[in-house]
């Protein structure tokens, strides 16, 4: 059994060990990146923003021992973003520092159309793996020893964008015309997230592992404030969540996700508060809504929400 | 395979989920690692390999558990009482054998089986609750429980009289079970119908498989589609992008500068609005799914430059003149109705339309425009004039063809597909809102490149 296998032995140690580096994961996803490991496939992980999606990648790489290699994804990412580029700066430096060689070599050649002709000839010298540039995708393939291979966002890049990964992630390998094929000597963990903004291909979908985190029960969330701020009291705790979870229950426009109960959080320790109250919280609601509208619907009930979220933590 | 998960698969597929080959292997080996003890466990195990939407995971949710309700059913509260009594009958029921020993186990199983053997998953309305009841009652043996507890009752003394009490209460209890386990079922039933009247549920179902009731969500989930389009790819034309260097360009160059790479070459990317011609086979089979990709082409034309549109059977006709005169709606109506256009609707035929688009119309094929043709290529074995499509293909940018069966059924029967695709850029499955959703977004995007 490898040191990895170890750390993938039950469900239950999956858990401890997220938990360990400061992710608290629902059983549901305790089971789903034990079951990515065991089957080798990615997974793509959907849900709100702010839920938790990437920092699980993250989590996953501290607990596992290896590198994170993070290719955030844009509208418009291409491979040379994204597997590799030539290093252009570098081709360019070489060619003025080799100046006088290739004088030498084009000497003798009068027309312009020669001298190109037999400069061709030469051009793949600087397309060899010195002057090559790896990107996340190549760079993940390459580490020996394996990696957590984070695709962040894969909805906002393009379909082609999203066919082409899909070849990589059907075969761990690219090939380089210039250079040749390179194959994953250890093939990595691959999270895939994804905000909904673009439904994704059937194939990718198809090809991964699906997981979906939704905002977390109040136990949860609670715990997930404890170990992200740290010297925050319980009963606090208690109350914020409780307020949270109502505030999520409103017809709101943005209901605010795990990262601003965590924001929140962290401004009423700074402020020194003990326990919630009415005018503290109206002044920092801030932190969790964002839209005005959303804001002044919460206000009109703030009264109810802070008593109620009082009683339920006691 | 696995029997309870071949059945569970299916009932999944039943429901509206796609599940590929590999999916199925997937699903086999985590059902291998979790087992069928921990229902959590198989439950997200199953969820994480089989349902990859939220859509899906929303059927998967009642899937399962309506599949897997029967299995986890234990027989705790109906064996309360029965401690201490001495069997005082011969040759009891089963049921009554199962209340006297207190085999909690047993009553589950025997549960199980009858609900098996009453297909109990298959009921569908509130009126045939009693009779799923009945049929349960009758599997489980109820009969035979009454006719004991009738016996013992006229044997008398008090240990029967005690017995007769306990067992009536098992009864009862168990009755009340039956009931409730029906009454299960058709609330998943309930909300599996409600969730095939849902947004996701319409857009991953075949466009040839919804009717006509559906028709008002399909536009409002349409005018959603468009809008979000809209907003994507007029935002997207804005951006200018400036691309990388070309060092190879630069590098040849430069020679005439001395070496110096003065003037660089970049590969770039120039925004412009795609132009299309769309040819649309309107012969019943596809007739539905070219109403709603007209409908979306035209709603789009904001963000497209020019739109020629061409719908054969029998012979070829050109209706863009339709849409540039008449609102959208009016246009689409008259098509549907086929008033005011000169089209034949008999054979259909490929081939004759094909040539129809050259002799008439070529003079729109040009390196700009992209050529969609939508239909399914079934030519009723006459001649498919594969040269013309040739010509098609290489007088414009890009050739598409959108076909509404499955990829594995081109090619088979009178379908010319096979022959069609050496020439097109793309061909794709184009059955459902959601197909349609990619394949113009598609469009829009690789536009430019
Ligand atoms: N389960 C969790 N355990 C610990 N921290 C969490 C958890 N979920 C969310 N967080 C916190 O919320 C923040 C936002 O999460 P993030 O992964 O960036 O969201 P997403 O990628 O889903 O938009 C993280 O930085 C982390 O502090
Ligand atoms: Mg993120």
């Amino acid at each position: 059994m490898s040191a990895l296998d170890t750390k993938f032995a039950t469900v239950e140690v999956v858990r401890r060990g997220l938990k360990d580096v400061g992710y608290i994961a629902t059983t549901q996803i305790a089971h789903t990146v034990y079951l990515a490991y065991h089957l080798g496939k990615p997974v793509l992980v959907e849900g709100p923003a702010g839920g938790g999606k990437t920092e699980l990648a993250k989590a996953a790489a501290l607990f596992m021992g290896v590198p994170l290699i993070r290719l955030q994804c844009y509208e418009g990412l291409d491979e040379s973003k994204a597997l590799y580029e030539w290093k252009y700066g570098k081709q360019l430096l070489y060619t003025q520092l080799l100046k006088d060689k290739l004088d030498r070599v084009i000497e003798g050649e009068t027309g312009l159309a020669e001298s190109i002709e037999k400069l061709h000839q030469y051009d793949d010298i600087f397309f060899s793996p010195q002057f090559l540039e790896p990107r996340p995708l190549l760079k993940a393939l390459q580490e020996k020893d394996g990696a957590v291979l984070l695709v962040d966002e894969v909805d906002k890049s393009d379909d082609e964008f999203e066919a082409f990964l899909l070849e990589i992630l059907s075969d761990f390998q690219v090939s380089i015309p210039e250079i040749g094929t390179i194959e994953a000597t250890s093939k990595p963990f691959v999270f895939l997230t994804s905000n909904s903004t673009r439904e994704l291909g059937e194939a990718l979908r198809r090809r991964c592992l699906h997981l979906y985190i939704s905002f977390p029960e109040q136990a949860l969330e609670r715990e997930i404030v404890m170990t992200r701020v740290p010297g925050i009291s319980e009963r606090l705790t208690r109350q914020l969540v409780s307020f949270i979870h109502q505030v999520r229950k409103l017809d709101i426009k943005k209901l605010p996700s795990v990262s601003e109960t965590i924001d929140w959080a962290k401004t009423l320790v700074i402020l020194h508060a003990e326990t919630l109250d009415k005018d503290m919280v109206r002044e920092t609601l801030n932190t969790f809504l964002k839209a005005q509208e959303d804001i002044r619907v919460t206000e009109e009930k703030l009264y109810a929400l802070t008593e109620h979220a009082i009683r339920e933590a006691n | 395979m696995d029997r309870t998960l071949e059945n569970f698969i299916t009932a999944l597929r039943r429901s509206g989920v796609r599940i590929s080959v590999a999916e199925t292997m997937d699903a086999l080996r985590a059902a291998d690692l979790s087992g069928y003890g921990d229902r959590l466990l198989l439950k997200d195990f199953l969820s994480a390999s089989l349902a990859k939407s939220m859509p899906e995971k929303e059927i998967f949710e009642v899937c399962f558990s309506r599949f897997f309700a029967l299995d986890y059913i234990t027989g705790e509260d109906f064996l309360l009482e029965n401690e201490g009594l001495p069997p005082t009958l011969q040759g009891e029921a089963p049921l009554t054998q199962i209340f006297m020993s207190g085999d909690v186990g047993g009553l589950a199983m025997a549960l199980r089986a009858a609900g098996e053997r009453a297909d109990i998953r298959s009921i569908q309305s509130w009126t045939q609750k009693g009779l799923f009841m009945q049929r349960l009652f009758q599997e489980l043996g109820l009969e035979g429980l009454n006719r004991d507890i009738r016996t013992l009752a006229e044997i008398g003394g008090q240990d029967a009289v005690n017995q007769v009490k306990a067992l009536k209460s098992m009864r009862d209890n168990l009755m009340e079970r039956v009931r409730n386990l029906v009454e299960r079922q058709l609330e998943l039933y309930a909300a599996q119908r409600q969730y095939e009247l849902s947004e996701g549920y319409i857009r991953n179902a075949r466009l040839s498989a919804l009717d006509e009731r559906d028709l008002a969500r399909i536009h409002k989930i349409i005018q959603r589609m468009v809008k979000h389009l809209k907003d994507r790819y007029s935002r997207r034309a804005k951006a200018a992008r400036r691309g990388h260097l070309d060092f190879r360009k630069t590098f040849r160059k430069s020679i005439t500068y001395g070496g110096l790479p003065f003037d660089t070459h970049w590969k770039s990317k120039k925004i412009d609005r795609p132009e299309i011609v769309v040819i649309c086979d309107v012969s019943r089979s596809v007739s539905n799914i070219v109403r709603f990709f007209l409908l979306i082409l035209y709603s789009l034309n904001e963000v497209i430059s020019r739109i020629r549109s061409f719908v054969f059977c029998t012979n070829l006709v050109d209706v863009s003149p339709l849409f540039e005169t008449h609102p959208l709606p009016e246009a689409l109506a008259m098509l549907r109705s086929g008033a005011g256009i000169p089209i034949l609707l008999s054979r259909t035929d490929y081939g004759g339309s094909l040539l129809d688009f050259r002799n008439q119309y070529s003079d729109c094929l040009t390196k700009k425009a992209t050529v969609i043709i939508l239909g399914d290529a079934r030519n009723n074995y006459a001649e498919p004039h594969t040269e013309v499509l040739r010509m098609i293909s290489e007088r414009c940018k890009r050739l598409i063809w959108l076909n509404p069966e499955t990829p594995s059924l081109w090619g088979s029967g009178d379908s010319e597909m096979k022959k069609y695709l050496p020439y097109c850029s793309i061909a794709r499955e184009c059955s459902t809102l959601r197909h349609l959703e990619r394949v113009v977004e598609y469009l829009l995007r690789v536009h430019n490149r």
